[in-house]
């Protein structure tokens, strides 16, 4: 999958944690998943936990704590892709 | 000046099934804090509110230092709780105090980069709040945690700032406060023009927000 594509997909998975549908539709790498989409970080591991279901990856600590902006989503889901 | 942080996670709001999945609470919790569950706690504390008292406060830890060292990253896994004390009696209904009632609370001992931290935390039937220090005196710690009738991340943080703010204006009737935005996402309170010597603490989830400093 290219980043265009993980990033396009990206969006479901945050769907259910935002309100700010308008800035979802929008998203690119800089976006931040709390100051932007406004995602409360109690629904971070939540997040975590749905990509790896998506993409039927495990996504270790290491890896989940650079998970704040969209961005870093993209890299971290990129690389356990490749490592499948 | 001193460090504070607090959190707040609402009850009704946590999915219980899903936190009792190995996939979700090893995000939160490492072997070692399981371990002090398994050995001290599961006979008062349900492990879903176990997992999610571990997560207020470790994000109350991260909020605590982040004002100091703004290259932070929230790690739950590199945050360990080493001791968790137990309250003697339940929660009090209590949502605002000067200072915690010790014997209703769970305090715990912390780590995280190297500094050893403190937290109280109450636990009630809809809300798991949390505050974290520096030092294990929270004689001077205020805190309050509300119920509200939103839970639009605007509507929570216009509430939680007026909940500061009047408490403020109430101890200190003279001064001007107001509280901005850091660029690295924390609140900072001034005083009459200038940047308080107390940091401020707020958090908000689902229908309910807290905050808390160090006066």
């Amino acid at each position: 999958m290219t980043r265009e594509e993980i990033l396009d997909e990206l969006k479901s998975v945050f769907a259910p944690y935002t309100t700010n549908k308008e800035m979802l539709a929008n998203i690119n790498d800089q976006t931040d998943l709390i100051t932007d989409l406004k995602i409360n970080s109690a629904n971070l591991v939540d997040i975590i936990i749905d990509a790896e279901a998506k993409y039927n990856i495990e996504i270790d600590y290491d890896s989940a704590d650079k998970m704040i902006n969209v961005g870093s989503c993209v890299d971290v889901i990129a690389e356990k892709l490749k490592q499948k | 000046m001193p460090g504070i942080g607090n959190d707040v996670v609402a009850l009704r709001a946590i999915d219980v099934d899903r936190t009792k999945k190995y996939r979700f609470y090893s995000k939160i919790i490492v072997d070692s804090e399981k371990l002090i569950y398994d050995e001290q706690l599961s006979s008062a504390i349900s492990f879903e509110k176990f997992v999610w008292l571990a997560w207020s406060v470790k994000e109350s830890a991260f909020k605590c230092l982040q004002r100091y060292r703004h290259d932070l990253v929230f790690s739950p896994s590199n945050t360990l709780i080493s001791e968790v004390h137990l309250p003697e009696y339940a929660a009090s209904t209590t949502t605002e105090g000067l200072g915690f009632d010790e014997a209703r609370v769970y305090r715990t001992l912390l780590t995280y980069q190297g500094h050893q931290l403190y937290s109280r935390t109450m636990l009630s039937s809809d809300f798991i709040f949390t505050v974290v220090n520096d030092t294990n005196d929270f004689s001077n710690t205020w805190w309050k945690v509300k119920k509200i009738g939103s839970s639009d991340p605007e509507d929570q943080s216009l509430e939680v700032r007026h909940l500061l703010l009047y408490k403020l204006h109430e101890l200190y009737p003279a001064a001007q406060f107001f509280i901005e935005k850091s660029l690295f996402g924390f609140p900072v309170l001034f005083r009459d023009g200038r940047e308080a010597d107390f940091p401020v603490s707020f958090s908000h989830h689902d229908h309910f927000v807290g905050c808390a400093f160090a006066c």
